[in-house]
């Protein structure tokens, strides 16, 4: 039951209603933005929302320390928790801990091998992951054939994998050329901007749908989680 | 007072068990005059080595203690600090590195780089504390230290340099060749005390070539100007030093010395390069809490002229009497003036001001920034910071962790109960997370801290320092009972049969504190009177009261809030003690209905070690009940953060040291209360109620 009311406020469940089902497993999704715009929030509500339907969710990254995105879930599941009046917080906060794993390399350490050896630990220990984050992944310098090896990964998995990819200006017109040129590979890519009082998320690639005008979503610009109305 | 505070050097010598550090520090006293005689470690002479003053620390050949010494060499003043090589003393290891502005690595050059050179060297670079290397031992056989060179790269990722090359090694180690000044160097007399600087034989001369072209490349890095210079062939030795000194500074690189300090080789060279690279106070960021800004960071500037901060980090009953160590941080401090305790706010005057050698003290009149000396007579716990009255600033934030474990110790030997009293009372004073009492039901002393280690070395120094074995009970860990929904209570107490009678009657509803701070929250609704504004106080203590020791497993009850709505009294047989008794029949009333629970305390685990060994800490943790929140891994190194119940981590560290061959190392520390699963609390209740049934017969 609480469950839905937290879902009543993720970026995904509008999303899902606008893109064909989500991103789905073994499929690559990335969501751009320039600086501070607040990708690793998203990433982290997206995290989230997999976490409430009891997946189990391996968040990797090379741009923050482990405490600092732990307080990043924190914040953003205590936002959820309060808009939802949830009685046994301390529980579900709990589960969604157990549930969460996160991995933190250095720099351009991430390869695909890298990834399937931690995959390989986790299943081991605590379980396969149903989602993936990977953040602070340089996408220029990654090459089409990791890129392609992250893919299969989410295939063997059957998984979701998303990354957030950094962009150099805060509007973003059209999919980077970074991305462009491995646009078969990525299934979903969403844009972050800064608006007026609101972050816009919007799609720039949903699938084979051709129609992308219909998602066009406001966030909260500290929690990256819809706007309350 | 030591005016130029670029001449200070604050170092901490660091080392494994048998590296030879003892000795090392026993030679930098003897060649800078500071003691007249040399004897060896655990001495055949019955004397032992200077710096070693526990017994405890003797026998385990770990150093749990810090103590400071200071001496002069060429001109500069070093304060050698004792660094505890034990890795799950946390206060203990964090105030001695925190005094550190640069260490000496000391490595055995026959065994290398060994677990604990990397725990240390781990909590060093934790603690930002530049470091160099010395390789010792050179004398015995098997020692290259070339290979321990490369350990120092690959096992501890350091950008190790060789300073020195050896002339010979094992029973034929002669001395060293400077790289820097390409001069051979020898250390003659009956201490090795005469350096005689002398050319390099001709048969090592194009090795030593080699040596210091690789040695140029590397520093060459954190230096354009002698980039240049090698370029146009200009190389002089100020500029290498430069160079290695920025490098060192910024622990982008580890220059690494040579020697023997049982064989008297090498130790003068290693002082001089202490002086060259090693940070002064100056080079350093230091930061305190300003406690009248919420605990704030505040830098802290080494300036003599600015309000005075300084930090108590070791205190020591000696044959001279109390010992508060000391080291300024900012201002200066004086004999005979006066300064304030940040904690408890007491006011202290400057009796004496001494500066600690190896085994005398020297008075002086006055401190400054950067400096570690000790005063006397002056009552306070370790850790604490004085200022003088002008600030409120702290080195350490003021929230001290409640315990999370105790114990129950008794004396083996009646005779020992006034040094046990002793012993305590000063444990209690140096360590704020260290507590003792005595529990009124069983009449038994209780000591509790924060882990099953900790108090091992508690009860271990009792025996050690003050004759005082003890027999401990098994550990008790701290649990808590608290609420999880609300419970309506309306009770009225009632004892009207003959003489003065008792009446009082309240209602209201106790509730949890959600994610709030505070353990208890009375809050009256009260209005017009229905129970006397002057019983509404006795109603709150009844309350307190049972918030002491919970029905459902007898530990105290946080998290709740109680709101007290509406009462009646009587105009003769109301009284405090009647709303008192009214109060804890309320609580009792609700208490059951408000669905109580058992927190357990779970602590924040940490937990290094190598990659390969990753599988086999994560199962320890998973084994327990425990929670991992992230891994974190670098150059062949993991690091696991985790979350696990405290009362699943008896023998931990034999566990872990078996699941890894020795290989990972460990710190916990308390992190927060959570509800304990189910069949936990079932267990808790069972043997409580069996208690009571047990207390009745």
């Amino acid at each position: 039951m609480y469950r839905k009311f937290l879902n009543a406020r993720s970026p995904l469940r509008l999303l899902e209603k606008g893109l064909h089902g989500g991103l789905g497993p073994g499929n690559l999704g990335i969501v751009v933005g320039g600086p501070g715009v607040g990708k690793a929030s998203f990433l982290v509500g997206v995290a989230l929302d997999e976490l409430l339907r009891s997946g189990r969710v391996l968040h990797v990254s090379m741009a923050h320390t482990v405490a600092h995105i732990r307080d990043h879930y924190d914040t953003v599941f205590e936002e959820l928790a309060a808009s939802a009046r949830l009685e046994n917080g301390t529980q579900v906060h709990v589960d969604v801990d157990r549930n969460r794993s996160i991995r933190v390399y250095p720099k351009h350490a991430l390869t695909p091998e890298k990834l399937r050896e931690a995959v390989k630990v986790e299943s081991e220990t605590t379980g396969p992951p149903s989602m993936v984050l990977i953040e602070g992944l340089d996408f220029k310098e990654t090459s089409r054939e990791d890129l392609a090896d992250f893919k299969a990964l989410a295939g063997e998995l059957a998984a979701e994998v998303w990354m957030s990819v950094s962009y150099s200006k805060e509007q973003i017109a059209e999919l980077p050329a970074s991305v462009a040129r491995v646009e078969d590979l990525v299934s979903v890519a969403l844009a972050l901007e800064p608006g007026e009082d609101a972050v816009v998320l919007r799609a720039l690639k949903d699938h084979d749908n051709p129609d992308l005008t219909e998602l066009h979503v406001a966030l909260d610009p500290k929690t990256l989680l819809l706007t309350r109305h | 007072m030591i005016h130029d505070l670029t001449t200070i050097r604050n170092i901490g010598i660091s080392a494994h068990i048998d590296s030879g550090k003892t000795t090392l520090t026993e030679r930098i006293l003897f060649y800078t005059g500071r003691i007249h005689a040399i004897h060896e470690v655990k001495g055949k002479d019955d004397v032992g080595a200077t710096m070693d003053s526990m017994e405890l620390e003797r026998e385990r050949g770990i150093t749990i203690q810090s103590a400071a010494t200071h001496t002069i060499w060429d001109k500069h003043h070093i304060n050698i600090i004792d660094t505890p090589g034990h890795v799950d003393f946390t206060i203990e290891v964090e105030r001695a590195l925190r005094v550190l502005d640069g260490a000496v690595l000391v490595l055995c050059g026959v065994a290398g780089v060994q677990s604990q050179s990397m725990t240390v060297d781990r909590q060093m670079r934790r603690y930002k504390v530049p470091r160099m290397a010395f390789i010792n031992k050179l004398d015995r056989s098997g020692a290259n230290p070339l290979r321990v060179t490369e350990q120092l790269r690959e096992k501890l990722s350091h950008n190790a340099v060789l300073m020195q090359l050896p002339i010979g090694l094992e029973a034929n180690f002669k001395g060293v060749i400077d790289l820097v000044a390409m001069k051979a160097i020898y250390f003659e007399g009956d201490n090795g005390e005469h350096v005689v600087t002398n050319e390099i034989p001709e048969e090592m001369r194009d090795e030593a070539e080699i040596a210091r072209e690789s040695m140029l490349d590397a520093v060459s890095m954190f230096s354009d100007e002698l980039m240049e210079a090698i370029l146009e062939e200009t190389v002089t030795e100020a500029l290498i030093h430069d160079a290695v000194r920025k490098g060192t500074l910024s622990m982008d690189l580890t220059p690494v010395f040579l020697g023997s300090a049982y064989k008297n080789k090498g130790v003068q060279k290693l002082l001089d390069a202490v002086n060259r690279y090693l940070p002064s106070p100056l080079d350093g960021e230091n930061t305190g809490v300003d406690l009248s800004n919420e605990e704030a960071p505040l830098a802290l500037a080494s300036d003599p002229n600015k309000p005075t901060v300084a930090l108590a980090f070791k205190l020591e009953d000696g044959r001279y009497g109390q010992l508060t160590y000391v080291r300024v941080y900012q201002g200066s401090l004086e004999k005979g003036g006066t300064i304030i305790n940040s904690r408890t706010k007491k006011k202290h005057k400057v009796g004496r001001l001494v500066r600690m050698h190896a085994d005398s003290m020297q008075d002086i009149e006055s401190s400054s920034a950067g400096d570690i000396v000790a005063l006397f007579g002056i009552d306070c716990a370790s850790g604490d910071t004085f200022t003088d009255e002008s600030v409120q600033i702290s080195m350490t934030s003021m929230h001290v962790p409640e315990p999370v474990i105790s114990i129950a110790i008794k004396p083996i030997d009646n005779k020992t109960v006034d040094n046990m009293g002793k012993a305590l009372g000063r444990f209690v004073r140096e360590d704020p997370t260290f507590r003792s009492r005595v529990d009124p039901e069983s009449n038994e002393t209780v000591i509790s801290g924060m882990g099953e280690l900790h108090l091992d070395v508690y009860v271990e120094r009792m025996k050690r320092e003050y004759g005082c074995a003890v027999e401990t009970g098994a550990p008790q860990v701290a649990y808590r009972e608290t609420i999880s929904q609300r419970a309506d209570f309306n009770y009225t107490h009632k004892k009207q049969t003959g003489g003065s009678g008792q009446y009082g009657r309240v209602a209201g509803r106790i509730e949890p504190i959600v994610d709030g701070a505070d353990d208890f929250e009375f809050v009256s609704e009260i209005k017009g009177g229905s129970i006397p504004t002057e019983y509404i106080p006795a109603v709150e203590k009844g309350f307190v009261q049972c918030m002491a020791k919970g029905r459902l497993i007898g530990f105290p009850v946080i998290g709740v809030r109680v709101v007290v709505d509406d009462g009646k009294s009587h105009s003769v047989d109301s009284s405090e003690m009647a709303f008192q008794a009214a109060g804890r029949g309320a609580f009792r009333e609700a208490y059951g209905r408000a669905k109580p629970i058992v927190l357990e305390p779970v602590m924040k685990l940490e937990v290094e070690g190598p990659v390969d060994h990753q599988g086999a800490i994560l199962k320890t943790i998973m084994q327990r009940r425990g929670t991992v929140i992230g891994t974190t891994e670098s150059s062949g190194m993991s690091r696991i953060e985790s979350e696990v119940p405290l009362s699943e981590m008896f023998g931990y560290a034999t566990d872990l040291r078996s699941m890894t061959q020795g290989t990972a190392e460990f710190t916990m520390e308390f992190a927060r209360y959570l509800p304990a699963p189910a069949e936990v609390q079932k267990e808790l209740k069972e043997k409580f109620s069996s208690k009571i049934v047990d207390d009745d017969e």
